[in-house]
Order: structure tokens, then sequence, then C-alpha cells
């Protein structure tokens, strides 16, 4: 659409503001993580790959890095399902006590993530689930899931009631309605939920330090620990690695389904 | 004496050239009573340590060569001393095997858990004979741990910013320039005992009357200092935020290393001296803990101290070890009577029982 | 699939379709059982006290922690200081998101929709150690910014380790989650009423007003809500940008459970902190409706 010249300013003023804010400390880490010298500086001492071959060749960092991306996969496996059928209840039906079960279902944000991290080992050191992995991936799911339950309520609230309508009326038995009519329809709330859970899961650190120990470290848990002393820039090399694979993972899900079904205005 | 095959020549002939008779070159050995033959070797233990150069020192002059030794692979758990503490707590309390080993942490620390009655007991380590005084915790029965060296929170600072020479006393922090360019530990540990003498105290009054130091600690408030870790006083002057931090000295000679400008002093009202330690969680298989002691009782010998705490710049608790090169005479390493002069050491137990009081004073001071 | 209808139908006839929605909440209500189980145990050390002679919590229970969580100072300064920094995250998070959202949404050229997309989550991706070095380089003492500002002769000028770095950290940190509730909602406004609402002579700002923020309602509400219970619980933007002395309740509840081994008056901060979000939580839930985040469409 055509915006007024003076919509425009305000809002491209605000928009390269918060790009700036967003992405200014990502390209210093960027720049900093192919420096020659011994510590993480912007614009770096010398232009030199020295820090991707120490981290290259860290094999711990990487088996971290398989464990993360598993704990993330659980997580979102496990959301999916679990957050898209709450959010099209809540979207789509008249649910009783509805202002207590949605203070309910915030309570992972509601809860200081250390008290989450505590009460989690505690139960699960009671089930003896602690020292696996798995666990750790339904942590994640929890402590986010209102992203998921959200994302899909957005999404559902903007289902017409009268397409579900009209195909039960036309005989749909009502699970074909359900996977033909309504789960198409939140798809972009399930996509976009999905997204942040995995990203959100692969980067998790303080739930996941208290569940984890020494044999099944997770990425950032591993890399967090690995500083006392001093910061190096192969820290900031980490990064990079790690936004790049994201960029790739973005851009395969934009091929694989197209980001735009969520995106784009009606 | 060969059967046991554990801690092989090197130790032993150490041992016997120093003549220490009464060490005994059978427990020097790792055979007990009790113990007829040795336990089976796990495939693995776990070592609680600090990440970065304290995992490294660690590393060479333990870990490895006890796996040399021994065959059985050390794997380090980098997480915190302070989060690692609930989890062990957890397990020993839920009747689970514990996540560690063995943990690397400060006294302080581990004298909690030795009063909350998590520790194994390590009474019959042999390779304790021929240790310091300083192994022994102070105010506990036996060794639920033991202390493996000793550390100095020193007044780290940028010689830049002190033109006419190192800081003479802590009282020279308040000079205006350096508002905002001060640094402490979150909790004000390793500061409170330097402030309390240089608020007019006396160390006797501690903990009965600590008003001096809380009178000093409000005036350095008034400086507005910044409070981080030991990762952040390294960023600090490695960007230039602060002149002068009270760390401890690894971190600050970890830092000369990587070439941040910095120098270090012990001040005239004193420096904390405190030691860190080694201690054994409840709950292990009972071979596993064989092992876990052996692996303690091998960090006591003074070939693993001398690389370890090279390593890590430190004063050992072995007869015999030296201090590295660029530390020799150095106010953080005291190896002579007089060195302890400056150096002020309370008991853990006086500290334990008080240390939360200590913190939230702090805390409410700066957070104020 | 007709097989399938027909075990449903017999396994769930029509007329049990009152419970469907109850049903379909089930799994999640059993997820966040985890956490609710967790908060028991947390609850009941929150009953007991530190002994320092022996670090064991009392056999008995008692009150005091929560007497000392309510009285003294410290932990009110730092309650405030919470509270009142969700407050101002909040709003001033939504005002930037608003037109990020907006843009990303309404916007011709996928290429850029794809890079406004990708920059939401750029951030994530460093940890926050990393992160705050970052922000060292560019907003310390003799970082960027202050270099810049030296060239124009400005003395260097504090910006970090105060209450606005925490503030601007945390606006930084949640920003890609506000836009990312809009967004949803800011597309299931048909463009179609703007531009009637333009043609009929309302300016944008009207329009803005008038026409887009009522249909959006529901996206800022969540949006908002996310942001306010994350940023009043969270952890890592004041101790990494707040140098020390500008805690949050987590901070404090940090302290407890991992720096004074204090678990019992740990949890009662935890407690107390989940009460007070639940609390504007439900608040918020009740003054704009609880079915607010969904709330066009007649719902069965």
């Amino acid at each position: 659409m055509t915006m007024p010249l003076s919509q425009r300013v305000v809002f491209w003023t605000i928009v390269i503001c918060v790009l700036a804010i967003l992405s200014i400390p990502t390209i210093v880490v960027l720049g900093a993580s192919f420096t020659a010298g011994n510590i993480i500086a912007f614009p770096p001492e010398g232009l030199s790959l020295k820090w991707y071959s120490k981290i290259a060749g860290a094999s711990d960092l990487w088996r971290a890095f398989g464990r993360s991306l598993y704990v993330a996969t659980v997580c979102t496996i496990v959301a999916i399902p679990v957050g898209t059928l709450a959010g099209i209840a809540l979207a789509k039906y008249r649910v009783r006590f509805e202002t207590p079960i949605q203070v309910y279902l915030l309570l992972p944000f509601t809860i200081p993530l250390i008290g989450s991290g505590i009460g989690l080992m505690l139960l699960f050191g009671e089930l003896r689930l602690l020292g696996q992995l798995w666990p750790v991936g339904i942590a994640c799911a929890v402590i986010n899931l209102p992203f998921m339950v959200w994302a899909v309520m957005a999404s559902a609230s903007g289902l017409e009631p009268d397409l579900e309508l009209a195909a039960a009326n036309c005989g749909a038995p009502p699970l074909s309605t359900f996977f033909h009519v309504t789960l198409p329809a939140v798809m972009p709330g399930v996509i976009s939920g999905a997204l942040l859970m995995f990203i959100l899961a692969l980067n998790e650190f303080l739930v996941s330090l208290l569940l984890v120990d020494a044999r099944i470290v997770t990425l950032p848990v591993q890399i967090y620990n690995s500083i006392r002393s001093i910061i190096t820039p192969d820290l900031a090399a980490i990064s990079v690695i790690f936004i790049a694979s994201a960029v790739v993972a973005v851009v395969a899900l934009d091929r694989l389904v197209g980001l735009e079904i969520f995106l784009k205005s009606k | 004496m060969k059967k046991t095959g554990v801690f092989t020549s090197s130790v032993n002939r150490r041992t016997f050239v120093q003549g220490a008779a009464a060490l005994g070159g059978a427990a020097a050995l790792g055979v007990r009573p009790g113990f007829a033959q040795e336990p089976a070797k796990p495939s693995e233990i776990i070592v609680r340590a600090w990440g970065g150069s304290w995992v490294d020192s660690l590393k060479a002059g333990v870990s490895d060569p006890f796996t040399a030794k021994t065959g059985i692979a050390v794997r380090h758990d980098l997480t915190e001393d302070n989060e690692i503490q609930p989890k062990v707590w957890a397990a020993v309390a839920q009747g689970r095997v514990p996540p560690i080993h063995i943990n690397w942490d400060t006294t302080t620390n581990a004298t909690k858990s030795a009063l909350r009655g998590v520790t194994e007991d390590l009474s019959d380590l042999p390779n304790l004979k021929n240790t310091t005084d300083l192994a022994k915790p102070v105010g506990l029965d036996g060794y639920p741990i033991v202390n493996t060296y000793g550390y100095v929170y020193v007044l780290a600072y940028r010689p830049e910013a002190f033109p006419n020479g190192a800081p003479k006393s802590w009282k020279d922090l308040l000079d205006p320039k350096f508002k905002g360019r001060l640094a402490f530990y979150n909790d004000g540990i390793g500061f409170h005992f330097p402030a309390q003498v240089a608020g007019g105290g006396k160390l006797e009054d501690i903990p009965a009357n600590m008003q001096p130091a809380w009178d000093f600690i409000t005036q350095i408030k008034a400086q507005q200092p910044l409070l981080g870790e030991d990762p952040d006083f390294t960023t600090w002057f490695q960007r230039g935020e602060i002149d002068a931090a009270c760390t401890i000295s690894t971190n600050a000679r970890e830092a000369r290393k990587n070439g941040v400008d910095i120098a270090w002093t012990v001040p005239e009202e004193g420096c904390k001296f405190d030691t860190d330690g080694l201690w054994i969680p409840k709950g292990l298989p009972e071979n596993e803990l064989y092992w876990a002691k052996e692996y303690i009782n091998f960090a006591l010998t003074p070939e693993a101290q001398q690389v370890w705490l090279d390593g890590l710049g430190l004063p050992g608790v072995v007869p015999g070890v030296n201090p590295p090169a660029d530390l020799v005479n150095d106010p953080s390493y005291p190896t002579k009577p007089e060195d302890f002069e400056h150096l002020i050491r309370i008991s853990s137990k006086v500290q334990v029982e008080n240390e939360s009081d200590w913190f939230a004073k702090f805390k409410s001071i700066m957070q104020g | 699939m007709d097989a399938v209808e027909a075990v449903a139908a017999t396994l769930w006839p029509a007329r049990f379709g009152k419970a469907i929605p109850y049903l379909l909440l089930l799994p999640a209500i059993l997820l966040v059982g985890l956490l609710v189980l967790g908060l028991v145990e947390i609850a009941d050390s929150s009953l007991r006290t530190l002994d320092t002679s022996t670090f064991l919590p009392s056999d008995y229970r008692t009150l005091a922690n929560y007497e000392r969580a309510l009285t003294e100072g410290l932990f009110r300064t730092v309650a405030t200081r919470s509270l009142l920094g969700a407050v101002i995250v909040t709003v001033l998070t939504l005002i930037l998101a608003f037109p990020y959202a907006y843009l990303m949404v309404r916007t011709r050229s996928a290429g850029l929709r794809k890079l406004l997309l990708i920059a939401l989550f750029l951030p994530f991706f460093i940890g926050q150690v990393v992160r705050a070095y970052g922000w060292l380089i560019v907003l310390g003492n003799q970082g960027m910014v202050n270099e810049a500002l030296g060239l124009i002769g400005v003395a260097p000028l504090r910006l970090l380790y105060n209450y606005p770095a925490v503030l601007f950290g945390l606006i930084q940190y949640m920003l890609p989650f506000a836009v990312l509730m809009l967004a949803p909602a800011m597309t299931a406004i048909p463009e179609e009423l703007e531009s009637a609402a333009q043609s009929l002579g309302a300016n944008w700002v009207r329009t803005m007003f008038h026409v887009v923020l009522p249909l959006v309602k529901p996206g800022l509400v969540g949006a908002g809500l996310v942001v306010l219970t994350l940023s009043l619980t969270d952890f890592a933007m004041p101790a990494i940008l707040g140098g020390g002395s500008q805690d949050f309740i987590a901070n404090a509840i940090y302290d407890q459970f991992f720096r004074t081994s204090d678990q019992g008056l740990g949890s009662t901060l935890a407690l107390l902190l989940v009460a007070v979000g639940s609390i504007l939580a439900g608040l918020v839930f009740m003054i704009f409706g609880a079915g607010t985040l969904a709330s066009r469409g007649a719902r069965r």
C-alpha cells in the first residue's frame, strides 16, 4: 500500500532505529570474530580465521551443538500439538473460567526462570529423569509454551467461524473439518510459533544449566561455563557460526513452506 | 607393591627421596585396609572445575597425569561452584548419585556442604601426612574438605591510572578521579575484611561489630563502583572501563598474560587470604568413591601441585612447590611467615555463619 | 479417513461437544502442570528457614521468610525497580514494535519482509556474555559512540551500567517477541479498511488510532503481556548491563539460591513474584476481556 510521506518518515525512522538496535551487537561480534588479536575488538585487529580454526577442532563444542539441536527438536515436537490445540481451544470456543486458565497458561512467563529451573530439577530428580537429554527438551517446551499457544491463537482469531460452519453444513465430519479447514487456517501461527520455540530452545541457558550434567551439556551451557578469567574471540566465532546456521535454516524454511504465508497481509 | 599400579614410579621415587618414611610406601600406592584389591575402575570420573585457565591448569597438573597413571578418563564439569551446589544438595537429599565425583570449590562453599553433611570424609588420604596446616579446614571435624592452595583477593589496578606507583591503601580508591572506575565482586566477597580495617575497625571484632566495614563500603558506594564477576573485571580492564578492582590474583595474572595492562598489590590494610579445596559428595558407588579419593590424593603430590599451581600462580599446601618465575616475592604468593602479615584470614566457620548477612548488607548498600 | 471418523465418532459422540475445548486444553494444562508441581516444592521450601550452623532447612514451617521478604528495604527497592522497569519497557517496546510489524506485514517487497524477519531472530543467537561484550564495544567509555562524541568534543558519557542501560537491553531483548506477537494480528486486518478510512479523509494518524489500533488490540495485549511478564522476571539484562547495582527481583532470587544458599528465602521471593505477575496478567485479561486475544469473530 502507499503511505503518506509523513507516515513513511515516522515509521521508517523507527524501523531503522529498531534494526540498528537489533543488529549492531551482532555486526560487532561478527567483525570481532575475524580478529587476528587475542581480544574481542571492533574493528578487528587484523584479519584472520584463527578463532574459527580453533573452534573447528573443538569436538566437544560440536557435540554440545548436536545436543542442543536434539533438545530444540524435542521441544518443538512437544510444543506444536500441545500449543496448537490449546490455541485453537482458546480462540474458537467459549471456555468457562477463561481468565484463570489464561493466567495459568501464562505461568511459564510469570515464574522466574530460576524458579522453573529449580522446581523442574527437583521434580525430574524425584522421577529419576535427570542425566537424560529429552527432559531438557520438555522443560524448554514448558517454559516457552505461551509463545506457541498465543501464536496459534493470534492466527486462529482470523479464522472465519462461518467457514467451519459451512464445512460442517456440507456434511464434512468433524475430523475432516479440523484437518482441512481449521488446521490450514492456523498454519501461519503454528509455523511462527514453532520457529520461535526451536530457536529459544536452541539458546536456552538457565533452566538447562540446572537439568544437564557434564555428560550431556548443551551448547549455551558449555559456552557460558567455559569462561572464567577472560573472554576470547572464539566465543564470537561460535556466535557467527550459530547465526550462519540459523540463516540457512530460515532460508530453507522459506523455500519449503514460504515465510510469506504468515506475514503477508490479506 | 606393584600390584596396585596406581601411582607409579615418579611419586614413589619422590616420596622415598624425601625420606618421608612416615608416609608409608604402601599407603602412597593407594592400598588401604579394607581393600585387598583395588575396586573396579570406572571409565571416567567427573571433576567440577572453573573454566578457562583454571581448568587448563587442573587438567595439565592433575587430571591428565591421573588418567595416564590409572587409565581413568577425567571429565570436567564447568558449572560454577555456586550453581553446582543446589544440584549436588538436591541429589543427596533425593538419594540420587550426585552429578560429579569431585567438587573443586571455595573452602567457604565447601564448608557449607560439609556442615550440611553431604561430604565424604577424606581423613584417610595417605598424602595428607605431608601437607602443611593450610590443607586442614578450620573449625570442622576431620577432613570433609582438603584445601589445596591459598589465594589472595588483591587490589588489581591499571598502572597508567596510578602514575605514582601502586596504591598504598584501600583509601586511595576514594580519590574522586576513580568515580565510576572501580570494581568489586557482586556480593563484595574479598572486600569486607580489608574494608573493616580501612574503616578504622579491628579484625577481632569480626563478626560482632562490622560497622567500620559498612561505613567504608558506604564511602566506596559514593564512588559508584561496578559490581561483577571474574570475566567482567578482565573485560572492564581490557576496555578501559575501570582503573582498579578487588579480585583474585589468578585472574589478574591471566589478564596480564593476555596482554591487558594490569598490576596488583596488597595495600597496608591487608587483603583477604582464603583457600580452595577438593571434596567428594556423598552417594557415589563404592568403587567410584575410591577412585575419586585417589584423584584428590594425587592432587596432593608435589608433582601435581607444581604444575597445577604454576598455572594458577598460587601457593600450594605441599612443601617444596616452587613459585612460578613471574611470582617470586609477589605479595599474592606468600611463602614466608612475614608474607602473611598483611593477609587477613578469617575462619571458614565464622565466614559461613555470617556470610549471608554480609552479602545482604553489602547488597543493600550497593543497591540503594 | 472415513474409518478414522467412525472411530472418532464412537469414541466421541457429538453430544460431548461441550467438552471439546477442555479436551483441547488438557495437554497444555498438563504440561504446565510440571511447573506447578515444581511450585509445590518451592512453596514448601519457602516455609522453612535456613540454619547456618547446619545449612539445612528447618524441619518446622514458619512465615519468617515472608516477613523478611516483605519488610526488608533491599527487596522493596529491587521490587519497585523491576515493576517500574517492566512497565516502562512494555510501553516503549510496543511503541517501537508497532511500526516494525506494520511495515513487515504491509511492504510489497518480499526481500524487505524477509530481511526484517531475519533481523528479528539475529539477537537470539549471540549468547548473553558475548552480547554484553558487543554492547561494551559500542557503548563503553572507550566505545564507538563515545569515540564519535569525542570527535565533536563531548567528554565520555557513562552509557552502560545504569538503570537506563538495563531498560535499553530489555527493550532490545523484547522487541522480537513483541513484533512476532503483533504481526499475525496485523495480517488479519484487511488493507482496504485503511484505504477506505483515508479516502474518507482521515489522515494517517487518525487511521492508525481509530482503525488499525482497535483491530490490532488483541496482538497489542498479547505482546504487552509477553513483554511485561518476561521483563518482570528477567535476570540476564540487569546482571550484564546493570553493573551490579541495578538488580531486579530475579537477581535477588538468584543470590538467595546460589550465593547465600538460602533456598527458603529464594523460594519465597520467587513465589511472591509469581503472585504479582499472575495478578497483573489477570488484571490485563479482565480489563481487556479474557477473550481479548481472539476477540474478533463470534466464538462458539
